[in-house]
């Protein structure tokens, strides 16, 4: 699955840097990076807002943007568990 | 040691002489804890009271894969598990700071309640108290922004050290870190760190090293939409 990263400011208070994250067309995730506020995160890229499998209570934070990239591609591809019963899930 | 378990109680609701007697009668065992050390954990059936004397004190449950959520912050006065009296723990309490605690054996408690009921009247009303946050806490994470949410946890605190007589000129003790208060708002550190920053650019308070300093109270209340009714203190700190 290849990811296409678009740069964008994002209003979070911050210095603003940050992309979008898509995937086949869909946007999965929008990536934010740290100020030097952050201390021992600073400069790292923040998991701002993740769409379907990726919208979590626990964003993570990763160094530098391969690693955002791995993890995104690693969690979209994880086998979407059925949710009935009966409903096969995906495959 | 034990006054600390009066003055609590007499937030709510005053108690005879005769009640603040049987109260310093009740033995008690000393025991320290350190930062982040359990003081009695999910599952267990304790068979003594945990009064907190000095420091700090939080409930919490962990999920299985680490994610922990905290429900609630002990000042000193609170008995940190008395559900252990009548039931089960069905989650943990952990120090937050160094904490000095005393363990009163079930007995002597059951025996004061039934021979007092004032005291037993008036903890009962520290228990709905107890409950009246936990209200206050699901609206704030289910309706209230995360600016909000924090501004109204540090209001929360800062009354209730108050009412214990533990703030001065505006300072208080709150030595919880970036993770405890995500963990109890649920927030990332991130979305925490963040909304520090702006409360503290607002003016409305410092945050630093343990120490929370108010520098707007009405600011900071407004900030919270905090309305210490909920607490039912019979002074609440200004």
């Amino acid at each position: 699955m290849d990811l296409i990263l678009q740069p964008v400011m994002v209003d979070t208070g911050e210095e603003g840097e940050g992309c979008l994250v898509f995937a086949e067309g869909w946007l999965v995730a929008v990536l934010v990076r740290l100020s030097d506020s952050h201390e021992d995160e600073s400069g790292y890229w923040f998991l701002e807002k993740g769409f379907g499998r990726l919208d979590r209570p626990d964003p993570p934070s990763f160094s530098d943007l391969p690693t955002a990239e791995q993890w995104i591609k690693e969690h979209l591809e994880i086998r979407r568990p059925p949710r009935w019963p009966g409903d096969p899930g995906e495959a | 040691m034990v006054g600390r378990l009066v003055e609590n109680l007499e937030l709510y609701g005053r108690l005879s002489e005769l009640d603040r007697r049987a109260i310093a009668a009740l033995p008690l065992t000393l025991r320290r804890f350190e930062p982040g050390e359990d003081m009695v954990i999910e599952g267990d059936a304790p068979s003594h009271c945990r009064l907190l004397i000095s420091g700090l004190a939080f409930r919490h449950k962990t999920l299985r894969d680490g994610r922990r959520q905290i429900m609630s912050f002990h000042v000193p006065g609170d008995i940190c598990d008395i559900e252990g009296l009548l039931l089960s723990m069905d989650h943990s309490v952990s120090a937050l700071s160094r904490a000095e605690v005393g363990f009163i054996p079930h007995l002597a408690m059951e025996a004061l309640l039934d021979g007092h009921p004032a005291i037993s009247r008036a903890l009962w009303r520290t228990e709905l108290v107890e409950a009246a946050v936990a209200r206050e806490w699901m609206v704030g994470m289910g309706r209230r922004t995360a600016y909000a949410r924090i501004a109204h946890l540090f209001c929360e605190m800062y009354a209730r050290l108050g009412a214990m007589g533990l703030v001065e000129n505006g300072r208080c003790r709150f030595p919880i870190t970036q993770t405890h208060l995500s963990d109890s708002l649920g927030l990332s550190v991130v979305h925490t760190n963040r909304v520090l920053q702006a409360l503290r650019g607002d003016g409305l308070l410092s945050f630093r090293g343990g120490e929370l300093i108010v520098h707007d109270w009405p600011g900071l209340q407004a900030a919270g939409e905090f309305d210490p009714a909920y607490l039912h203190l019979r002074s609440v700190a200004a």
